[in-house]
This record gives C-alpha cells, sequence and structure tokens, in this order.
C-alpha cells in the first residue's frame, strides 16, 4: 500500500468489480476519459481479473485509490512506460462523485507521482487532459503538472471537435 | 499506387526487407527515429510482417518510390482513431543520398492527400525530434503546425531531448 | 550498427551459428565461462534463433562482434537489465583466440557500454570474472570497472575451488573517464 494524505493507493481487487463497473458506465465520470462505449459486466470482469492476477510492474502499475477509512473511490495508473527514457503516461478516474472536489484526486497525483520519481526511478510523468475538463485541469496545475501545448482537435465527443492538453511534469522540478 | 509529384506511394513487398534492414541499422538514419537496438535480418518483427498485413484503415504503411522505381523509404499512418478522425504519420527516408532534395517533403503531402481524401480523416499529427530540424522544416512546408513541445521526452546520445508534436487539420490543410 | 574504433556491434544472425557453435566447444575460450558441459550444434542453433527471433530490446540486449573487416569475432549482451534500478549485468566472449590481447575486447566493451549509457540510459554497469582471468580483469579495468566484491569460492572448477570478482562501473565514472580521455567517441 502507497500512503498519501487523504488517500492510499493498493491493488485492484476483485472486490472491486461492480463499482468499477458502475463507474465505467456513468457517462458522467467518462466523459472526461477516453471511454465511449459501454461495458458489460462481463468484460469489465475480464478485464478486472487480467490486472488483479497479474503482479503489478514497472511496464503498468494499476492502482486502486482507498480513503483512509477504505473507501475505494477511484484508480490511478501509469502506462506506456518507456525505461530508456524514463517517461510515463499518467491516467486517473475518481469514480464517486462524492468525492469530487474534496481534494482527494489531487493527493492521489501526488502519491503516484511521488511513486513515479521515487520508486520507479522516472525523469517524466505526462498526461492528457481534455480542454474542457477545469476541474482535472486545476487539479493537476496543483499536483505540479505544466500545460505543454495543445493537441487541436485531438478528440471528439458531444457532437465536437476538443483540444487535448498534454502536462507533463518533470523530476528536476517536481516538488515532493 | 498514390502517385505524387517526386515520388509514388506503395504496398510493401518481401523485396524490401533487405533494403529496410539495412536502413533500420543505419544510425545516421535511425537517430531520428524511435529506433534504438540493432535488427537482424531474421527478427520475427515488424519488418519482416510488413507485406503479409493486408493494408487498412488500422495499419497504412507504404513503400516510397521515386518515379524511376527506386525504394528510398517508407511512410505510415498508425494509431488511427475513427471516433476521432486522428492518426499519427511516421516517416523514414532510408537512402541517404535522397535527403534534402524534397523526396521527404513529396511523400508527406502525397501521403496526406490520402489521409484526408481517401481515409476521410480530419487530423494527422506527427512527432519530431527537437534537434532534427531538416524533418522539422520539411513538416513546416508540408503544412504541420507546432502544438506541443514534450520537455525531455527522449533519451538518446547521453541526454534528454525535447520531442515536438505537429499536427494538421482537415480544415486547415491546402492540397 | 553501432560503431566502435576496431569493432562494429550488430545483430545476431543465423549465419554466426556455426562459429558460435565452434566457439562455445572450444575449452580455451569458455574456461572462465560458465560453460561446464558441451553444445550440440542443434541447442546453439535453438539458441541463436530464439535470440534473432525475437526483437532486440531493453530487457536482453546481445550483439555480434565484428572487426572492421566484418569478420565475426565474438559476442556482447546484457542480462536482466532493471528498469527501475537501470543496473544490468554484461557478458561478453571473443571466440577467436587470434583477436585476443589486440585491444577488440577492449574496444567492444567501450562501445557496448557508451551504448548502454548514452542510449539505454543506465546508471550501472557490473559484471562477474573469474578471479583467475588475468587478462579479462585487466581489459575491464582498463574500460573503467573497479573491483567491488570478491565472491569466496563461488566457482568449482578443474578439480577445485575458485573466486569470482563482481566488478561494476557507474554511470557517473562512466563520465568522468570519456571526458578524461579521448575513448571511442
Amino acid at each position: 500500500m502507497i500512503e498519501g494524505t487523504l488517500v492510499n493507493l493498493r491493488a485492484p481487487e476483485m472486490g472491486d468489480l461492480e463499482r468499477n463497473t458502475r463507474w465505467i458506465n456513468d457517462r458522467e465520470v467518462t466523459r472526461f476519459l477516453s471511454v465511449r462505449y459501454e461495458l458489460s459486466s462481463a468484460a469489465e470482469e475480464g478485464w478486472l481479473r487480467e490486472l488483479a492476477s497479474k503482479p503489478m510492474s514497472y511496464e503498468r502499475p494499476f492502482f486502486a485509490i482507498a480513503t483512509k477509512d477504505d473507501v475505494h473511490i477511484g484508480n490511478v495508473n501509469l502506462f506506456a512506460v518507456v525505461p530508456e527514457d524514463r517517461k510515463c503516461e499518467l491516467g486517473i478516474m475518481i469514480g464517486e462523485k462524492a468525492y469530487w472536489s474534496q481534494g482527494y484526486g489531487t493527493d492521489a497525483l501526488r502519491t503516484i507521482v511521488r511513486f513515479a520519481f521515487e520508486e520507479m526511478n522516472l525523469n517524466r510523468v505526462q498526461l492528457h487532459v481534455f480542454a474542457y475538463n477545469d476541474r482535472a485541469f486545476a487539479a493537476y496545475r496543483k499536483a505540479g503538472f505544466v500545460e505543454e501545448g495543445r493537441r487541436r482537435q485531438a478528440h471528439y465527443a458531444d457532437g465536437a471537435y476538443h483540444d487535448a492538453i498534454v502536462m507533463s511534469v518533470l523530476r528536476d522540478e517536481w516538488q515532493p | 499506387m498514390i502517385e505524387g509529384t517526386l515520388v509514388n506511394l506503395r504496398a510493401p513487398e518481401t523485396g524490401d526487407l533487405e533494403r529496410n534492414t539495412r536502413w533500420y541499422n543505419d544510425r545516421d538514419v535511425t537517430r531520428f527515429l524511435s529506433v534504438r537496438y540493432e535488427i537482424s535480418s531474421t527478427e520475427k518483427g515488424w519488418l519482416r510482417d510488413l507485406p503479409s498485413k493486408p493494408m487498412s484503415y488500422d495499419e497504412v504503411f507504404f513503400a516510397i518510390d521515386t518515379k524511376d522505381g527506386v525504394h528510398i523509404g517508407n511512410v505510415n499512418l498508425s494509431g488511427v482513431v475513427p471516433e476521432d478522425r486522428a492518426c499519427t504519420l511516421g516517416i523514414t527516408i532510408g537512402e541517404k543520398a535522397y535527403w534534402s532534395r524534397g523526396y521527404g517533403t513529396d511523400a508527406v503531402r502525397t501521403v496526406l492527400r490520402f489521409a484526408f481524401d481517401e481515409m476521410n480523416l480530419n487530423r494527422v499529427q506527427l512527432g519530431v525530434l527537437a534537434y532534427n530540424h531538416r524533418a522539422y522544416a520539411a513538416y513546416k512546408r508540408a503544412g504541420f503546425v507546432e502544438e506541443v513541445r514534450q520537455r525531455q521526452a527522449r533519451y538518446a546520445h547521453g541526454a534528454y531531448h525535447d520531442s515536438i508534436v505537429m499536427s494538421v487539420l482537415r480544415e486547415e490543410w491546402q492540397p | 550498427m553501432i560503431e566502435g574504433k576496431l569493432v562494429n556491434l550488430r545483430a545476431r544472425e543465423m549465419t554466426d551459428v556455426d562459429r558460435m557453435y565452434r566457439w562455445i566447444n572450444d575449452r580455451e575460450v569458455t574456461r572462465y565461462l560458465n560453460m561446464r558441459y558441451a553444445i550440440s550444434y542443434l541447442a546453439e542453433e535453438a539458441w541463436v534463433r530464439a535470440s534473432v527471433e525475437a526483437p532486440m530490446g531493453y530487457e536482453r540486449p546481445g550483439f555480434a562482434i565484428e572487426t572492421k573487416h566484418g569478420q565475426h569475432i565474438g559476442t556482447i549482451n546484457f542480462h536482466l537489465v532493471t528498469p527501475e534500478d537501470r543496473a544490468t549485468s554484461l557478458g561478453i566472449m571473443i571466440g577467436e583466440q587470434s583477436h585476443w590481447s589486440r585491444g577488440y575486447g577492449t574496444d567492444a566493451m567501450l562501445t557496448f557500454m557508451r551504448f548502454g549509457f548514452e542510449e539505454m540510459n543506465l546508471n550501472r554497469i557490473e559484471l562477474t570474472v573469474d578471479a583467475a582471468n588475468a587478462r579479462a580483469r585487466a581489459c575491464y579495468r582498463k574500460c573503467g570497472l573497479t573491483d567491488e566484491a570478491r565472491l569466496r569460492q563461488h566457482r568449482f572448477a578443474g578439480g577445485a575451488y575458485g573466486d569470482t570478482v563482481l566488478m561494476g562501473i557507474l554511470r557517473s565514472e562512466w563520465r568522468r573517464k570519456s571526458t578524461e580521455t579521448e575513448g571511442t567517441r
């Protein structure tokens, strides 16, 4: 378990299935993600089982986010890890809407970024955020991410094209 | 065959393998690409599989020939997302004698036209290493706009380098 | 192709099998390596095939060593590169005895280490060497590796126990060494 201030990061478990399935089919949650379609619980179970049965490793560390009272509120993961470049991409979802805008997301971000730099020995953590996702953009800034540019019309959703903002934090500028 | 002004784009063939293997093991060429290691001629990897994969929306890979039929490089579109109508372009001119003579720029223009007019895409992006000035200039000439500078995104030759994301959108593209 | 001063490093090919089979069964070549048994042609061919068919990558990069005239003289590789530690273990064999003690091994080492530090972004390269292998230890020292540990009675061969020496070099030491000497740039 990786300890943050408001949250802990732990390995995904099969007991997370019902929650994950509910979140991934909640369009208020997924409109900020690159999920488009509906996911059956069977498909979600297959995905979770694969995740939960393989040892977590450098290639794709995937964590469940739990409050200090052990309430599972979302997931956060690093992917596209390139060892030679010591870089990765980050994705996060706070599925429980009741926990939005209370600092949990920011704390999960800070915690995994610290893990990326101090345990995985990475140099760069990057992420994408859709231009209309103001709440997340603010949280990423608070967690130390810097905007590097916008990929124009990179994402089609809700009847229109939207920009995807690329943000990153480098080891040499990161403050724990 | 997709016809450009200086080049034609055609499907990869088994006869290309030897040339491709030579190019992707030439560090003068690969220092601008994401290739790091050496490729054996018997490697069961992407080079060998090229001619057997039918070209399709998800896998667009062209060999670049001069009008005289000389194979000088390859160009491809990858990561095509149909809902976003977006893709990523990659190009290699493996024959160094054909650098800085307009062949690369013409290949890029030709594949862009294909992407917009045949595949009905809306956005073509690419990544270029900050020290690859020749390619950067060619991409600008072909209509690409700089969007993102990914800091320290690539480690090579003993140092971190920035990687630049460029793109061209259908609405601004001029054939 | 990775270019050194005396050697080039290239991907292995199936046409290397005959030579590698000859080297791996030459007791003078393998005297200080971790080889006790005889290796059949089929086994060696299978090993080379497995190594050439899988795309070379971070975990296990391995190269054939060639002279500048294209003569295949040996093999060099990293085992078990761990990305978090940015550390790996190196193995090298110069199979052609005619090319011993002429700088080829040293140049192959320096060229490969430069690739490890400057293209793979490693922080530490280590290797183990038989304590009695004076020629190799001298070569490794010339390449900047230092003794870190002596593993006592680590290996049994020729009727007796012998020690193994663990040597290592760090990125910071490589950098210092590269700026001091001309190196293989």
